[in-house]
């Protein structure tokens, strides 16, 4: 310390000193006391509402959450699609962009950007396996074919992605006459 | 009365030696950051060798600058303290050689065999059994050297700083073996005791606390130290050391259930972690402020000390760090940020600005009065803290806005929010890309700062002579202390700690207690405050005087700081580890693995998939639309030890059984980019030509089988058929998709493992409650 240093006068060093340390002996600061003590009672009242008098738990919340998801989705599925109406998107150049786009993300790993197959079947051949209409081929997209690996896309992807996807791979595929 | 002086050489040479330790300990770990930051972005920097991999490297990152050099830098500021704080030597000169050796070595065998993939999956916590007990051994060396020379003290009074010190041996000790414990299968492989949920709490309130009790508590003990005497200004507020201090080590340790928000871990701990986390902000502050305030008066040294500057700028990061944490900590920001990089910034401001500008400053101030010789520059030591800064501003923000966007995106959904608007996890990696290469640029430019430091300090002792520091000291041979002797009775029966322990246990029994019991706890806490305050205000003195008179008993202080960090850890884990754990499932049971998906597993584990890849499920809409239903308690708690993870680099793999056909993982392995174009994954192309171990697989089903995991009792023979039945399945669908693998390949055995996640066995509800 140099003497000539200007202290404020109520300040006070505690008369210990440890090799050379000083310490002064100040009052807490007001707003670090208000924050210490709100986050206390911020904590009683949390522990209050969530423990004491819950409403809900985190997982019955996410049970209504999806419930709702579900119903929005059944609904918005009922509208649905045919033949003629796929046919017709797969020969849309603005639904084949977007088919082509998620098909490139979410497909082509196991079937190949040519759609040639891979670790997942021919799609640009005539045979099918599990049906060649464009429902049939949506059905499988959407619906998935756990047992051989193939997941389901619908939950994933959501139906308007979905039927760009069938759309976009029944572009290969000629018109039936 | 006789009084008589003597002259006293302090030990300071076992100071240089763990100094220098930091700073070398210190480039490595830095130079092994910077590659796996790398390998984020270019995925050939793993170059498809199995002991530079990320998932291998990125635990020898954090042990190295966690243990290595924060734990030598640590043991330097320590050593260095507390002999000039207390007027005495260390106290063994054997210890302390035995402490710096056994350290390095303890470095050293770390250093080579996490490369090497012996791992115990378990954050921080990855060192083989051996070098935990090794670890361990030595911190009680350590231990019985600081008590030891705290004993020989001539300085009666302990100062702030030993109180810190004193907290950190002990709970570091005591968080270290709890997490630690094992049953060995081998000499180098071992299963944690606790599985499942109990595991995850378990490693959690160490890791968090490692945090708090390795890198936080010691580095505030030297500040205490270090600081002052570079400012050559009296410490702020003892007052406010006293409060933060108390309050900082009782708080803290509750804190560890924010790292498990949203996920299975029981509601009673997820709000413990959110309301002890937000109660630490004002304690950790405490620190900060009895640190900036103390620089107050000494703000013009700042502009030329480069040793000040990085010491007020380390505390501010402090500060930044520990405003942060909390804010982590409340669910609906931490449903945004945990598994994202907006943890790895948060953790990199405490690491780089908080730790690594404290052991700069420690370094340049130590340097000159160590070996006698001013610092060789200091426009170099100002250079190093204007890289460190603007390295460590790009980044945290980097990290900040990759997290964020990340988060985002990964949460973000259409369609009325019925369906993901990122549906592929890759396109969400792509997109933060270039702000993962701007966190090489500011690691680069830290690192950059080190080696100016390195090169400095080497100049400064280059050829010079090491010196050790001196003291005279007055010794009487009566009994000074007999009149200040407080014993434990002195210690427990005072007031402070009455009204304390009153009032915790009021606390507790409203927190956890049944209806009635409840309301006494309330009204019981409510009467200890009002009455503790009365008391406070009616004998001040009384008060303040028991406390100076504990600060002369170093016996009962410690006892008194380790129940005061006892008691949350206890709350906490005692009920969920002695809990029935097949009831505590909610509504499933996890179907238990066999032989060779354990095997598996025991692979994932080695080659540290829980690095980039989570098992955990989260109860957020986002989570469950994009990898399915949320995970429940039962779902692992055979998993010994627990995989939940804690970033997601790569998807959650808690549901991928059957999700993909074993030709995918056989192709994914192989070569990831081949079926996920744009991953930044590994090639892991050794698992298609190494064996699996099958001779390990009785012993381990053994220990499984001791842990709880109902295996039965098979022979050799049936457990090598089982193997040998599993392989030959796998093998034969690979071959018809059109791989050749053989059936004793590590590819097998792990595939295995990915198909058998998220089997399980529903459970009739018995009880769903926790408590």
């Amino acid at each position: 310390m140099k003497p000539n240093d200007p202290l404020p006068p109520e300040d006070e060093l505690r008369h210990h000193t440890y090799d050379g340390i000083q310490e002064y002996d100040k009052r807490l600061p007001n707003w670090w006391l208000l924050t210490f003590y709100g986050t206390i009672v911020f904590a009683i009242f949390y522990w209050l509402v969530t423990q004491h008098f819950p409403s809900s738990t985190d997982a019955s919340r996410l049970q209504a959450e999806m419930a709702r998801i579900d119903a929005a989705k059944m609904a918005s599925s009922t509208a649905a699609l045919d033949d003629a109406t796929l046919w017709k998107m797969s020969r849309n150049a603005v639904v084949l962009e977007a088919g082509k786009a998620t098909y490139k993300a979410t497909c082509a790993s196991c079937h190949n950007e040519a759609l040639t197959g891979g670790i997942g079947p021919n799609l640009i051949d005539k045979i099918w396996i599990h049906g060649g209409r464009p429902t049939e081929v949506l059905a499988v997209v959407t619906n998935g074919v756990l047992a051989k690996g193939m997941p389901s896309w619908g939950p994933v992807l959501g139906a308007q992605k979905v039927s760009e996807v069938a759309a976009y791979i029944m572009s290969f595929q000629e018109l039936p006459k | 009365m006789s009084e008589r002086k003597i002259t006293l050489e302090y030990n300071d040479k076992v100071i240089r030696q763990f100094m220098l330790a930091a700073i070398i300990w210190g480039v490595v770990g830095m130079l092994v950051g910077m590659l796996v930051a790398s390998q984020l972005n270019y995925w050939r920097l793993n170059f498809n060798l199995p002991w530079l991999t990320f998932g291998r490297l990125r635990p020898l990152h954090t042990n190295a600058v966690i243990f290595a050099f924060v734990g030598n830098m640590m043991f330097a500021g320590v050593y260095y303290s507390t002999q000039r704080l207390v007027k005495a030597r260390l106290a063994s000169n054997f210890l302390s050689t035995l402490h710096f050796w056994g350290w390095q070595l303890i470095i050293v065998g770390a250093a080579i065999t996490l490369p090497l993939g012996f791992s115990r999956g378990k954050e921080y916590a990855e060192l083989i059994w051996p070098i935990d007990i090794a670890v361990a051994f030595i911190w009680v060396v350590f231990a019985v050297n600081f008590f030891w020379t705290l004993a020989r003290r001539h300085e009666r009074s302990l100062y702030v700083a030993i109180w810190f010190y004193i907290a950190t041996i002990i709970t570091v000790a005591l968080l270290y073996i709890v997490n630690h414990l094992s049953i060995p299968t081998s000499l180098l492989h071992s299963y944690p005791m606790f599985g499942g949920v109990q595991d995850a709490l378990v490693e959690w309130w160490y890791g968090h606390n490692a945090v708090a009790f390795f890198l936080t508590t010691p580095i505030l003990g030297i500040m205490y130290y270090f600081l002052p005497k570079a400012a050559e200004r009296p410490v702020y507020s003892y007052r406010l050391s006293v409060i933060h201090f108390w309050s900082l080590v009782f708080v803290y340790i509750w804190a560890g259930p924010h790292h498990l928000l949203n996920t299975a871990l029981p509601s009673w701990l997820q709000s413990l972690g959110v309301i002890f986390s937000l109660m630490l902000w004002a304690p950790s502050w405490g620190g900060m402020l009895n640190g900036l305030f103390t620089l107050r008066s000494a703000w013009d040294k700042l502009r030329t000390d480069p040793v000040l500057k990085f010491f007020g700028a380390a505390v501010t990061f402090y500060g930044m760090a520990t405003f942060e944490g909390p804010l982590l900590s409340i669910k609906s920001v931490n449903a945004l940020a945990h598994y994202s990089d907006w943890i790895i910034a948060h953790v990199h401001g405490g690491a780089l600005g908080w730790n690594g500008f404290m052991a700069a400053g420690m370094f340049y101030w130590l340097a000159p009065r160590l070996w006698n010789r001013p610092l060789h520059s200091q426009a170099l030591a100002n250079l190093h803290f204007w890289l460190g800064t603007a390295g460590i501003l790009i980044y945290v923000s980097a990290l900040w806005t990759a997290g964020i966007t990340q988060g985002f995106m990964l949460n973000a959904t259409t369609d009325n929010g019925t369906v993901l608007a990122y549906p592929n996890f890759l396109e969400t990696l792509t997109t933060i890309r270039p702000m993962m290469l701007f966190r090489v640029v500011g690691g680069g430019l830290y690192f950059v700062g080190w080696l100016l430091l390195v090169y400095n300090i080497y100049r400064t002792i280059r050829g010079a002579q090491a010196v050790n520091g001196t003291i005279e000291v007055f010794i009487t041979d009566d009994d000074k202390d007999a009149d200040e002797r407080l014993g434990l009775g002195g210690a427990f029966f005072s007031p402070p700690v009455v009204f304390a322990v009153v009032g915790t246990l009021c606390a507790c029994s409203w927190l956890f207690g049944g209806d009635l019991l409840k309301l006494a706890g309330l009204f019981g806490t409510i009467t200890a405050v009002i009455l503790a305050w009365v008391h406070f205000e009616a004998c001040k003195n009384k008060w303040g005087d028991w406390y100076d008179r504990l600060l002369v008993n170093v016996m009962p202080f410690t006892v008194l700081t380790f129940i005061a960090v006892a008691v949350g850890g206890l709350i906490q884990i005692i009920p969920t580890v002695i809990v029935n754990r097949a009831e505590n499932v909610e509504d499933r049971r996890q179907t238990p693995y066999t032989p060779l998906e354990l095997a598996g597993r025991d692979l994932y584990v080695s080659e540290g998939c829980y690095n980039c890849h989570s098992q955990m499920i989260r109860t957020l809409v986002p989570d469950v639309l994009r990898y399915g239903d949320y995970s429940r308690l039962g779902e692992s708690i055979y998993d010994h030890p627990f995989q939940w993870g804690s970033r997601r680099i790569g998807p959650d793999l808690a549901r991928e059984g059957s999700k993909y056909p074993n030709i995918w993982h056989y192709r994914h392995m192989e070569d990831p980019r081949s079926v996920s174009a744009g991953s930044n994954m590994p090639n892991y192309p050794w698992l298609l030509t190494d064996k699996t171990d099958v001779a390990d697989l009785p012993a381990k089903l053994a220990v499984q089988r001791m842990l709880g995991v109902p295996y039965p009792q098979w022979t050799e023979a049936q457990i090598v058929e089982n193997v040998a039945q599993q392989e030959n399945a796998i093998v034969a669908d690979l071959r018809t998709a059109g791989a050749d693998a053989a059936p004793d390949h590590q590819i097998i055995a792990i595939i295995a493992y990915l198909q058998k996640l998220g089997k399980f066995e529903p459970v009739p509800a018995i009880t769903t409650t926790a408590r």
